[in-house]
């Protein structure tokens, strides 16, 4: 693509934000998984010397992978745009896109920075007692895993938005893959309650369970927010359809 | 395109009852349920003893009841789905509240059995065995109360000429089903299998 072509594109801004989501997840994996190593996450029965002592073994890799969080972090905003946008090119009420971004933005918080700033201070301060290392520990876990909670309704607005849509912007499975992935962020509240077995924050259930359903879920809707863009036509109307996704449309959508 | 192309109504050549994407919802729904009964089978399989003797404190009857209630549901939300076929719109509205009743009757039985539960000292911080069982039956519960707004869709597609949609009424009585059919497994699991 030439300079000027690149330039005349009107979906430019829509790939750099789609562009900048690939990016934050990606980046977000490998600082969570192979940096860090806060998932999965660390036992929730740790004694305070225990605690103290994961936050030594892991001080470099948390200390590089959370740095680039803090840098990176802001791009987690592009998906939630890319995700506001498509609601809003959906036949639906303006009112669900302002409402998921208003949910989302305030859920980064609880959703990724608070366990980034609650480790960060148990590293950079090693010589604390173990006690306060302690508490900043479960704080980080309890505040990332228990509070998944405030995307429930965001989730469930986005599923309401696409079953009420008329404009085709997504297939309505992912509006019902919505309400799998809301209710999953049910299953996570009881590691507040339990520090073994399958409920806590690192348990079968409230994590590895979860964690499969929302990789799939990631996948999935930034495969369908890239087929939007190319769909997209900047009017108003139903998005033009793509022949492969005919396969999961009724015979009455599809229908001219 | 011609007129007459135009003026043609859509071909419709259904496989499935009700919207395709539900059965998606369905099919990806009974995944996780059937990943949390394979967690539940494993633990219990570790703990034999200590599964059984907890369950035994489960009161079997009340169980049996909340799964007549459901299937009691789900036979007459398959009637509504059939009156609807047949352009009896008052009558399938009709077993739409009559689903909606059963649900609630669900519903107030499986909080009685719960208080039953805690009453006993069995709550879901008290071993492993109420612990899937206060959760299955929660997360199972969240599902029904789900499905009371999804049959107030189908009431409202039934209550005013212009909507009726069948395939609708069909995707709402599919996800009944659905709830009906993970509690029979989940039925199946803590109170029956020994």
């Amino acid at each position: 693509m030439t300079r000027r072509s690149l330039r005349d594109n009107p979906k430019r801004e829509l790939w750099l934000a789609w562009g900048a989501t690939v990016f934050f997840y990606n980046l977000y994996a490998v600082v969570f998984f192979l940096f860090t190593h806060i998932q999965p996450p660390g036992q929730p029965w740790y004694s305070p010397d225990q605690a103290s002592t994961w936050f030594t073994e892991h001080h470099h890799g948390l200390g590089i992978g959370l740095a680039l969080i803090f840098v990176f972090g802001g791009l987690s905003a592009t998906s939630i745009a890319l995700i506001t946008y498509s609601i809003r090119r959906m036949s639906v009420s303006r009112a669900f896109s302002y409402s998921y971004l208003i949910i989302y933005s305030v859920s980064a918080v609880p959703g990724f920075l608070f366990i980034c700033v609650a480790l960060t201070a148990g590293i950079m301060r090693p010589e604390r007692s173990p006690q306060l290392q302690h508490w900043l520990y479960q704080l980080g876990f309890l505040s990332f895993s228990g509070t998944m909670g405030v995307f429930l309704i965001g989730s469930l607005i986005w599923m309401c938005a696409i079953l009420l849509d008329g404009n085709r912007v997504f297939p309505k499975w992912f509006g019902y893959l919505n309400l799998c992935n809301a209710l999953t962020e049910v299953v996570v509240s009881p590691s507040w309650i339990f520090k073994t077995g399958v409920f806590p924050w690192n348990g079968l259930i409230a994590w590895w369970i979860d964690v499969v359903i929302f990789g799939i879920y990631t996948g999935v809707f930034i495969t369908l927010l890239r087929s939007m863009i190319i769909r997209e036509d900047f009017g108003t109307g139903p998005l033009p359809a793509v022949p492969a996704w005919r396969f999961w449309q009724s015979p009455v959508e599809t229908a001219p | 395109m011609t007129v007459a192309e135009v003026s043609t109504p859509p071909c419709r050549t259904r496989q499935v009852p009700g919207q395709p994407d539900m059965w998606f919802f369905v099919l990806f729904e009974s995944l996780i349920f059937t990943s949390y009964f394979c967690v539940y089978l494993y633990y219990r399989a570790q703990h034999e003893a200590a599964f059984l003797a907890a369950q035994s404190q489960l009161t079997l009857w009340l169980g049996v009841v909340e799964t007549i209630v459901l299937l009691t549901s789900s036979w007459s939300i398959a009637r509504c789905v059939e009156q609807s076929r047949n352009g009896r719109y008052d009558v399938a509205r009709r077993d739409a509240f009559l689903t909606a009743g059963f649900g609630v009757i669900f519903l107030i039985l499986k909080v009685v059995e719960w208080v039953r539960q805690i009453h006993l000292g069995n709550t879901f911080s008290s071993g492993d065995f109420f612990q899937y069982y206060f959760f299955l039956t929660a997360i199972h519960l969240v599902h029904v109360l789900i499905g009371f707004v999804v049959v107030g869709v189908a009431i409202h597609q039934l209550s005013s000429p212009r909507r009726r949609s069948q395939e609708l009424v069909e995707t709402c009585a599919t996800y009944w089903h659905t709830v009906d059919f993970l509690w029979v497994l989940i039925f199946a699991l803590l109170y029956v299998v020994r």
